[in-house]
């Protein structure tokens, strides 16, 4: 220390020379060498504040002002008020500031959890509000795994709590981890439901408040519905992994349920006492209440998804060979539980009222009814039960489908819709297989039952799917088709009268429901594809009308929907009109297809689709090669673009025009007509055919398809007839006018316009090269038409008129012109010089005549055609 | 050593070409054969079988045989109905053939013997492939569905009766039209199948777990399939001319790449196949043109003409023949084989007589070094065998027992006169030491 200093004060005296150190000598002795410093330093000593002026700036609070942090601390205060005003304090803050949640998600949990088996009822309450309403719905997004893995400890404590209050809002929690966790279930499932099992078994204690016993039975419920008791939930995962690769061995879902069966058991065991217990309630003359019979709605329902589960995994073991376990039997085989299912449980329906009573109970009778009866159709696979028993089933899922009333009391309101559309949805699984089952006379009145909902149910309903799930697999069990082979005649008449609204059922259903129209259209293909379909009149009008997008007569129905669906749908429609054409075709039936086939609104891949399929058809020997050709040109001469006024419209307007859509038809039939046999033969059938469509002046992008076509067929002397090379040469001076027409002057230059002109003109080449009549005929024409022109420009006064004679002539021009321009078509002119020469006579003489109507404009525009038109002339070798 | 043959055939009265891949020389031309898609096959080594088109008015169908060396059809039988997909397995014993209304046949070629038919689609088979071991079967309907069967179950009859299973192995339904061509790779029981369709998809599925694994849509519908022996790509032939490369493991849904295209586009590929010796992919197209092609350069090797150009190809199938170098012993070999001319294919089952082992004749391979029999009797030799061991079982035990106990006796013997030897030994030694110790 003492050494660092004295440099230091030897610079500051610099500057003064000699100035005097005055120093008491003997005072103080300088700290020797070696001593210790013991000088203490610190960094400033913060004191908890507890004052009420203490700077809270930069922390979230709550109303009361008080941090998140104390109220945390307060939350194990030892008074129960101001527990519970803590937690309603973390309720307001977190409302406020939503980000301290997520940031502290863990550590607010890690302190709340012990709140789950508080002592004061209203402090449990708002615990439960508190997770319910804030800190659940905020974790949606992210992983809930380790929060629940901190709850469940606490939740088991709690539910094994001496007192029954605190155990039911264990239980009541634990439903609420579970809805927003479902997979909590499966990581704890034989403890939990362990657990269910005592408190229901106890549930002497409370069975005079039903809302206690409801709290469990519901969170059991609900548990159980998340068995797994599909297949395809499982299915649909394994989509798209990689083939050719090793497995992974992922923890398959069921395998964790294996050992569960025997608790199941139990609890199903404890669930028919329950039931029991409720019995003489069910009887009373008043009915029961809301709480009763949620809990018996309960009951009945954890019992259903018990035995499904139970069956499922037995099949599984039955097809995968799995090792059984003792304790793994089927539930209904079990010399215990199956007893007890077929007399206490099922024994008891059907659940009546003593008397009559409101419509309310009604329906809830109604209710419980249809979910024992799930639970018959289910064990009723497996066991066999009483006559007398299934006879009472049966009578009741009839009447469901009928629609009627169980008791046949008038003045009773009739169930109301959504509730037995649902018991309808649960039931219609297994009416396919009640309906193979059982013997005539029960099959008759089923058959007729579900014919009756079949033809009841509207469109948008849910229940139409499933009645055509239900149609397929009375047609098709598990893949082979029974459709009329069935011995038994009456059986066969019903499904011919399905079979036969499935049509119909696709008209009605229109383009709303795709998933419907998909079933529908699925189930006429597989039958099709084997040949079963032996179609009414009526049968034959519905498939045409759903194909033809437009309807004769009334003018407001919308045509058929297939246009409007969507393209797998529209993949089946086409595969199934393949079979429908190749069993009953008729010529009514390809207008309907011709007239989809050119409604604007069709996507050109299924247009091309179509005309494969067609093609396929006949080619297969379906349909008359005559049908065959007319479809084919009627196609290319009908086929509408959409017209820009004399453009190309060349700016990537393809599209919306159409016009790519028809060079590619165009391609097409030109393809599947060269393919039909030896070329000149197909054109001498479809001379005369393509001649009357050219006589009616289409369009020139229709001209041209038409064009391409006799050219794809003709051959290098034509053999086309005299009075079709007339037509032709009536025709092509018009057609080569209108495409110069759609050129714009300024661009009559750039290559792309050249193109697409080449793509019009280039049929016109091939014709001209084969037939040298033909060109000079057409020449001549021109030629013609330019004096024609040259003489009403001379005479005509009008201003308008004579603007049209004029760019006709100078069109006609600028079409010599291209001809001119191309090698080949200029030797093929050449033996036509002589017309060429007259044009320019006329152009030149036009152009000397001094006529009024002539602007200046209209002069120089004269000039440069028949300065052009002599050069090509001079060129032109004869 | 051993030749490479591609043959082909048409729909038209074109017969049947025959070309060398290596040399691209034409060979021999059969004569006499309109076949449908898939209704050539070579059988084994022994000969071609084609069933043909011609009778498809009349009521029964037409399948005819030829030798290799003789232009002329040798055999012609005429089963039930018209045969639209023909094939054999691989050592060339049974014939199977799909018949117009969905039933197939199996003949066994040595006797001509109608061993089975059963209705397996509602409506013509349209192909027949058989797996890699032979065991199984695929086919193909114009009704859009697959089949597997196994020949082994096909025949149990006792056990089908026990289990009231159906039939069928497996039944695939996700086409929704004509399935034109199958493919089955070479996995075993693990194999995957792939299906082209009419409806312009190929499927791949799994055969071990029945279901279908993945479904490719591709621009136009796909009449033939060739697999490439890597076992990750398939070639379709398309309806459009084009060959498309198809992955079997593709995440999309939609094949885009594509090997080539056949000169004309308007002629569509009809058939492929794949030839594993030079790796070389052959496509034939509807304008008779038969074109080779190097799948890894994408470009096309050689091609041939075939009827002039007139008639579509629709059948390639590539041979690999032994020649036999010496000629003199080809010559011999083919004296014996006429003496044994295939009988003509049944045309019915034969009942009653089923108490008689089936016994198949398999010709060994014709080539040098292996002695040549004619034909071993596989059943009857193991059952003479069987019953040889049973009569001859206790003599020879008996035989054996007595030389085990002359052995026994010889070896106590040998043990004497060891144990002589030492005690004497001994004697010397000690006698020593002592005489030593002394000293």
């Amino acid at each position: 220390m003492v050494r660092s200093k004295a440099p230091g004060k030897k610079q500051q005296k610099k500057g003064i020379d000699f100035k005097k150190i005055k120093r008491k000598l003997g005072r103080k002795l300088p700290p020797p060498k070696n001593a210790t410093n013991t000088e203490i330093k610190s960094q400033a000593i913060v004191l908890p504040e507890q004052s009420v002026g203490a700077d809270k700036s930069g922390f979230a609070t709550s109303k009361k002002g008080l941090t998140l942090d104390e109220l945390l601390k307060q939350t194990s205060h030892h008074n129960a008020k101001v527990r519970k005003n803590a937690l309603h304090g973390i309720k307001d803050l977190l409302e406020h500031n939503p980000a301290e949640l997520q940031s502290l998600k863990y550590a607010i949990v890690d302190k709340l959890r012990e709140r789950l088996s508080d002592d004061d009822k209203s402090v449990r309450d708002t615990f439960y509000l508190l997770f319910d309403s804030k800190i659940f719905p905020s974790c949606v997004e992210d992983n809930q795994g380790p929060m629940v893995s901190r709850l469940m400890p606490y939740i088991f404590k709690a539910m094994a709590e001496s007192s029954v209050e605190v155990r039911l809002m264990a239980f009541k929690f634990f439903h609420l981890v579970v809805k927003h966790y479902p997979p909590t279930f499966s990581l704890y499932a034989d403890k939990i439901l362990e657990n269910y099992k005592d408190i229901i078994q106890k549930n002497h204690f409370y069975v005079q408040d039903r809302s206690k016993l409801n709290v469990a039975l519901s969170g059991l419920a609900h548990c159980l519905s998340l068995l797994p008791c599909d297949e395809s939930d499982n299915e649909s995962k394994k989509e798209n992994e990689p083939l050719l690769a090793y497995e992974q061995d992922a923890a398959n879902e069921s395998a964790r349920f294996a050992h569960v069966s025997r608790r199941l058991k139990e609890i199903v065991g404890v669930l028919i006492n329950c039931f029991q217990d409720f019995i003489p309630l069910i009887h009373t003359p008043g009915g029961f209440d809301e709480k009763s019979f949620s809990c018996l709605h309960h009951i009945l329902c954890s019992i259903g998804h018990a035995i499904k589960f139970s069956i499922r995994m037995h099949v599984q073991r039955k097809t995968m060979c799995l090792p059984a376990y003792e304790d793994d039997t089927l539930m209904l085989l079990d010399q215990d539980i199956a007893p007890l299912i077929s007399k206490k449980l099922l024994g008891s329906f059907p659940l009546n009222p003593e008397n009559n009573i409101s419509g309310k109970v009604d329906e809830r009778y109604f209710i419980l009814n249809s979910v024992l009866t799930e639970i018959f159709l289910e064990v009723s696979d497996w066991s066999h039960l009483h006559t007398d028993l299934c006879n009472r089933f049966l009578v009741f899922i009839e009447n469901t489908l009928l629609d009627k009333v169980t008791r046949s009391d008038r003045q009773r309101k009739p169930i109301p819709k959504p509730i037995h559309e649902k018991t309808l949805l649960a039931l219609l699984p297994s009416i396919p297989k009640l309906i193979l089952r059982m013997d005539s006379d029960w099959r008759e009145n089923l058959l007729q039952a579900f014919t009756s909902t079949f033809n009841d149910c509207k469109p948008e309903s849910p229940l139409t799917f499933a009645c055509i799930s239900v149609v397929r697999n009375v047609i098709i069990p598990n893949g082979d088709i029974h459709y009329l082979s069935e011995s038994d005649s009456t059986v066969n008449n019903y499904l011919r009268v399905w079979v036969n609204k499935l049509p119909s059922l696709l008209n009605q259903l229109g383009d709303k429901h795709p998933l419907s129209s998909q079933a529908v259209l699925k189930l006429l293909l597989d039958l099709g594809r084997v040949g079963c379909l032996n179609a009414s009149p009526t049968f034959e009008e519905d498939i045409k009308n759903f194909f033809n997008p437009c309807h004769q007569g009334e003018g407001d129905v919308p045509g058929g929907a297939f246009a409007r669906l969507p393209r797998e749908a529209q993949d089946l429609a086409l595969a199934f009109l393949y079979y429908f054409t190749i069993n009953n075709f008729s010529s009514p039936l390809l207008e309907s297809i011709v007239s989809c086939c050119l409604n604007p609104q069709l996507e050109p891949a299924v247009l091309c689709r179509i005309v494969e399929v067609v093609h396929d058809a006949y080619s297969a020997g379906y349909i008359q090669i005559t049908d065959h050709f007319s479809f084919l040109t009627t196609l290319v001469a009908r086929f509408k673009v959409v017209q820009e006024e004399g453009q190309f419209s060349m700016e990537c307007k393809e599209q919306e025009t159409h016009r790519g859509t028809l060079k590619a038809l165009a391609e097409l039939v030109c393809l599947r007509l060269s393919k039909m046999g030896d070329g000149s033969l197909v054109l001498q059938i479809l001379e005369k055919v393509l001649l009357e469509q050219i006589n009616l002046k289409p369009w020139f992008d229709n001209g041209c398809a038409i064009l391409r076509i006799i050219c794809t067929l003709d051959s290098k002397p034509t053999s086309l007839s005299e009075s079709s090379i007339a037509t032709l040469s009536e025709y092509l001076p018009g057609y080569l006018i209108d495409i110069v027409k759609c050129i714009p002057e300024d661009k009559e230059n750039s290559s792309l316009y050249i193109q697409t002109c080449l793509y019009y003109l280039i049929p016109c080449y091939f014709m001209f090269e084969r037939s040298s009549k033909l060109t000079e005929e057409v020449l001549k024409r021109m030629q013609s038409i330019v004096s024609e022109n040259t003489k009403a420009l001379e005479s005509v006064q009008d201003r308008e008129s004579g603007r049209n004679s004029l760019n006709l002539i100078q069109c006609v021009v600028s079409v010599v012109l291209l001809m001119h321009n191309d090698v080949k078509v200029r030797k093929i002119i050449s033996s036509s010089k002589s017309e060429i020469d007259l044009i320019l006579q006329d152009v030149i003489s036009l152009q000397s005549s001094g006529s009024t109507s002539l602007t200046v404009e209209g002069k120089h525009m004269m000039k440069m055609a028949g300065e052009r038109l002599k050069i090509a002339s001079n060129s032109l070798v004869r | 050593m051993e030749e490479t043959t591609v043959i082909a055939s048409s729909s038209f009265d074109c017969g049947i070409g025959s070309w060398d891949l290596k040399t691209g020389n034409e060979q021999l031309r059969f004569k006499q054969c309109a076949s449908p898609s898939h209704g050539l096959t070579a059988v084994g080594e022994k000969f071609l079988a084609a069933s043909q088109l011609r009778n498809a008015s009349g009521s029964s169908g037409s399948v005819f045989f030829w030798f290799w060396n003789k232009p002329q059809v040798e055999v012609r039988s005429f089963p039930v109905e018209s045969i639209t997909a023909l094939t054999a397995n691989s050592e060339g014993t049974y014939i199977v053939g799909g018949g117009a209304s969905g039933d197939i046949f199996i003949w066994e070629v040595a006797t001509g013997k109608l061993l089975k038919k059963w209705h397996a689609h509602y409506v013509s088979v349209t192909c027949l492939v058989f797996s890699g071991d032979d065991s199984l079967l695929v086919s193909g309907s114009q009704d859009g569905s697959v089949r597997v069967w196994s020949l082994i179950r096909l025949f149990d009859d006792q056990q089908r009766q026990h289990q009231e299973r159906t039939l069928y192995e497996h039944k695939f339904d996700e086409h929704t039209m004509a399935v034109n061509d199958i493919v089955i790779d070479y996995g075993g029981c693990n194999a995957l199948i792939v299906s082209a369709s009419k409806d312009q998809t190929c499927k791949v599925w799994s055969l071990s777990q029945g279901k279908l694994l993945r479904s490719i849509i591709f621009p136009s519908k796909i009449n033939a399939l060739a697999l490439d022996p890597g076992g990750s790509v398939f070639y379709a032939g398309g309806g459009d001319g084009n060959i498309y490369i198809g992955a079997l493991n593709s995440k999309s849904d939609y094949a885009t790449q594509f090997l080539g295209s056949v000169s004309d586009p308007s002629k569509a590929i009809t058939c492929l196949a794949y030839c594993a010796d030079g790796n070389l992919l052959i496509s034939g197209s509807e304008g008779g043109v038969i074109c080779v092609w190097n799948p890894r350069s994408r470009q096309p090797v050689r091609s041939f003409t075939f009827g002039h150009g007139k008639g579509p190809v629709n059948n390639i199938q590539v041979v690999r023949k032994t020649i036999v170098g010496n000629a003199n012993k080809a010559q011999s070999s083919w004296k014996r084989n006429v003496s044994s001319l295939p009988p003509p294919l049944e045309k019915y089952e034969r009942k009653g007589d089923d108490t008689v082992d089936g016994i198949v004749i398999v010709d060994p391979p014709l080539s040098s070094d292996v002695p040549v029999y004619s034909s071993y009797r596989s059943a009857d030799f193991i059952n003479e065998q069987v019953k040889e061991l049973e009569q001859q079982g206790s003599a020879a035990t008996e035989i054996e027992m007595e030389r085990l106990k002359l052995e026994y006796k010889k070896s106590i013997l040998m043990n004497d006169q060891w144990q002589k030897n030492y005690e004497n030994l001994l004697q010397v030694v000690m006698e020593e030491e002592l005489n030593g110790g002394s000293n």
